[in-house]
């Protein structure tokens, strides 16, 4: 991996040679919301921000997309497929708990069945990460979760904020593309900056998780699930700004002659999501799906797909809550119930 | 304030005569007020009273109908609207809930805090009342700002600042008020004056950034049907894509059926991830029914609903 | 569901138009109008209703967003409801509903409430042909169905 330096009244220049080539994307306010999306140039980016609302998975899952139409001709159903993508993308400001997200969700939608609408999004799609800001958001907890928010690793090219210029890790293939559309900006490090410029150390409150899983299996019939839901409204922001909550419904909108095919977001958090044809469902309170969102993140996910937990602690979800329900607080919460075996 | 809270709730909870209290607790940072269910004596000291406790709890009356006994709660006065609408609707016995009433003071818009202060709420260490300002700790420091203009919007106009429907009450019944220098529908009345081409414009550019999260739905007090509309299978309404369409279908359709019933509490434009402007919707909402009916929700318990009701002399434009 | 042939704009442009008619009077005062051969546009498809305060505000948000051009509502007259005060509650609705759909862009000739009473077939021909104009005038209803 190769270090080099951008002054940072050279990123605009840079942002803007790569969005001649590529579709370019980045955190950019609208009434008041940061979210990732397509800007026409770099004056649009916001560069100081903690982190957008709606998280990065949206550029690769969306919120809703059509998956293909149907027309139907006389006794014949035409399909037309739906492009994913009109032309290469580039991420700037993405964060590495958001890198790290990506990450769990390439098993979702790569282990058992590769879903290609994901795959060709992901393989089109270089990342330019942007270490956290010191002192990061107060809520953010990723180093818990064993995320360094300063590393590289997933990112294509990562720059790191120290003073006047950024420090330019060159991690890909990718990534070496993008900085040689201005190669002139980056210039190497002199052995004195590369001692001198280093980042500066993200401090953030770390919880011993270790024990999380075998703690949260003992607890499933444990009343604690019923007082703790009691502030759950039931609606779906946690899984919504949840940068790893990846569940969907595929919804046909139109006649029977001719419509469209989507999939879009869903949340488990709602009333319906469980239910049965028969009326039957399994999820009937808040209490069962609220723990089966917690099983899931802490239980489920790691031994299905043999990974991490399915937590990357970007607190968007404690931040947005209506309820107040705070993920930390449920984590110590059950890391303080005696386990079984003692 | 907070000591005769934490009494009346010991005590009540003692005697057994509810079995848990809903108030607003100290969140895991100090600027984060979260609504917060108290059943037991060592649990008390946890609640709290100031100004950002900003939810409306009575919402969660309606989830306490599962008890065997009672459920206690702390409402402010424009929440007291929403106990007064609950009875109204038949949706509460009054002695199902203990209702601790408190005089509020104004509660603290945090995103315009954010903004007046030009400081993050994450380094607000907290907020105190002091007459007509602010006292807000940052640190070391202290900083003094005017009620007026940091106040939550609906606080601007309030005209129930104190709880009007209560077995108990924290203090005196303080009269409060502030002089927001325009009407409480300028906001409204600002888009009226637009051309239809212009207001059209407005709100699909708005309806088109929701994502569906229901959050507005959830936390509104009036959202209390077994099976809503939008989640029927059978027929279905809403199709679960959120396009245009369908969250236009969402918004209007929410609007007609707070109609009449809306107390203007504003929590669901409070938590809004998108940052909808959904009071503009609903104080339309409220303006129509006060102008064409002249009546509001959640002051009078006897009054009739004005869509569940009519006069043989309304005004009828559509001979 | 989708609703097509609203996007050709321009002179051809043949608006879709939603018409409830409560069964007692309007739908008669339809059925007057067509057994004296009124000449009227056909652009609105007539839906049967048992009293004008059957259609919720509901049919006419999902009809309007969906893309139909128009939609009407025409019951008894004030006084004359089958069921004494049926089409006093559309009345309210009415006020209301307009207001709020105004409010939120979509012109005031979309949504029209009307009374016809069951003698007035030539009423009912000229409510028709009068909304069909009107609407014809706004042009089509925004394509909004679909947009991201």
């Amino acid at each position: 991996m190769e270090r080099k330096k951008l002054q940072k009244s050279d990123l605009s220049r840079w942002l803007d040679r790569i969005a001649q080539e590529h579709e370019l994307i980045g955190p950019s306010e609208d009434d008041g919301v940061i979210r990732f999306q397509p800007v026409e140039s770099s004056a649009e980016i916001a560069v100081e921000f903690a982190n957008s609302l709606i998280p990065p998975k949206s550029l690769f899952f969306p919120a809703v997309e059509s998956l293909f139409s149907f027309h139907k001709r006389g006794k014949d159903i035409e399909l037309e497929a739906t492009e994913p993508l009109d032309r290469d993308r580039v991420v700037f400001g993405i964060r590495n708990c958001d890198v790290q997200s990506l990450s769990l969700l390439d098993y979702v939608f790569g282990q058992d069945l590769e879903d290609v609408y994901y795959q060709e999004r992901r393989a089109r799609t270089a990342l330019i990460a942007l270490a956290c800001p010191t002192p990061p958001r107060s809520s953010c907890f990723c180093t818990t979760f064993g995320i360094d928010p300063l590393s590289s690793d997933g990112s294509d090219v990562l720059l790191t904020d120290v003073g006047d210029v950024y420090l330019v890790d060159v991690v890909t293939e990718k990534g070496e593309g993008l900085v040689s559309l201005a190669e002139d900006l980056f210039p190497g490090l002199t052995d004195d900056e590369a001692r001198q410029l280093q980042p500066r150390p993200v401090e953030m409150k770390k919880v011993d998780i270790s024990q999380l899983r075998e703690k949260v299996e003992a607890l499933w019939e444990d009343e604690y699930w019923h007082k703790m839901s009691l502030p759950c409204l039931g609606c779906g922001i946690c899984t919504y700004v949840c940068p790893t909550c990846h569940c969907f419904d595929i919804v046909d909108v139109g006649s029977t002659l001719e419509g469209e095919r989507y999939r879009c977001w869903d949340s488990c958090m709602y009333s319906d999501f469980a239910l049965m044809a028969s009326g039957e469902n399994p999820r009937p309170t808040k209490r069962e799906r609220i723990r089966n969102r917690y099983f899931h993140k802490f239980s489920t996910f790691p031994s299905r797909y043999g990974s991490g937990y399915a937590c990357v602690g970007c607190a968007r979800c404690l931040i947005h809550c209506p309820g107040g329900m705070e993920i930390t607080e449920v984590i110590k919460d059950i890391l303080a119930k005696e386990s079984i075996s003692e | 304030m907070q000591d005769r809270l934490h009494d009346i709730v010991r005590k009540l909870l003692g005697e057994g005569t509810i079995e848990y209290f809903i108030g607003y607790g100290a969140g895991s940072e100090p600027h984060r007020v979260v609504p917060c269910f108290v059943t037991s004596d060592h649990e008390v000291e946890r609640l709290v009273w100031g100004p950002l406790c900003l939810q409306n709890l009575s919402k969660y009356v309606l989830q306490a109908k599962d008890l065997e006994g009672k459920a206690g709660v702390l409402v402010k006065g424009c929440d007291t609207r929403a106990i007064v609408e609950l009875l109204k609707q038949h949706q509460i016995e009054r002695e199902e809930v203990v209702v601790i009433g408190v005089a509020c003071q104004g509660q603290v818009d945090p995103r315009t805090l954010e903004e007046v202060l030009g400081v993050p709420m994450e380094q607000v260490q907290g907020v105190e009342d002091a007459g007509d300002q602010f006292v807000v700790t940052i640190g070391e420091d202290e900083r003094t700002v005017a009620k007026e203009q940091v106040l939550l919007g609906k606080c601007l106009y309030c005209r129930h600042p104190s709880a009007f429907e209560y077995d108990f009450t924290l203090g005196e019944i303080v009269p409060f008020s502030i002089d927001a220098g325009e009407s409480e529908f300028a906001m409204v009345e600002e888009l009226e004056r637009l051309s239809v081409e212009e207001r059209r414009a407005f709100w699909q550019k708005q309806f088109a950034r929701c994502i569906r999260c229901n959050a507005c739905r959830e936390v509104c007090y009036a959202c209390y049907c077994k099976e809503c509309i939008f989640d029927r299978k059978m027929p279905r309404w809403l199709d679960k894509p959120p396009l245009l369409s369908e969250n236009e279908i969402y918004h209007l359709i929410r609007a007609v059926h707070l109609a009449g019933r809306c107390i203007d509490c504003r929590e669901c434009e409070r938590v809004c991830p998108m940052n909808l402007p959904l009071s503009r919707l609903y104080k339309k909402v409220q303006k129509d029914i006060a102008e064409l009916f002249d009546y509001e929700a959640g002051i009078e318990l006897d009054e009739v609903p004005p869509l569940v009701s009519f006069e043989l002399d309304d005004q009828d434009p559509f001979m | 569901m989708a609703v097509e042939g609203s996007e050709t704009g321009g002179n051809g442009f043949e608006p879709k138009i939603l018409m409830f008619a409560c069964n007692w009077c309007s739908y008669a005062g339809a059925d007057l109008a067509g057994v004296s051969r009124l000449q009227m546009p056909a652009n609105c498809r007539v839906i049967r209703v048992m009293c004008s305060a059957r259609v919720r505000p509901e049919f006419v948000i999902t009809a309007l967003s969906k893309g139909l051009d128009g939609v009407v509502v025409l019951g008894c007259h004030p006084g004359d409801c089958h069921y004494s005060e049926g089409n006093y509650f559309t009345r309210r609705r009415g006020l209301f509903l307009k207001k709020l759909l105004e409010y939120v862009g979509i012109e005031p000739e979309r949504f029209q409430v009307r009374w016809v009473s069951a003698s007035e077939g030539a009423k009912f021909a000229d409510t028709v042909a009068e909304v069909t104009r009107q609407v014809k005038a706004l042009g089509p209803n925004r394509p909004r169905r679909n947009a991201q």
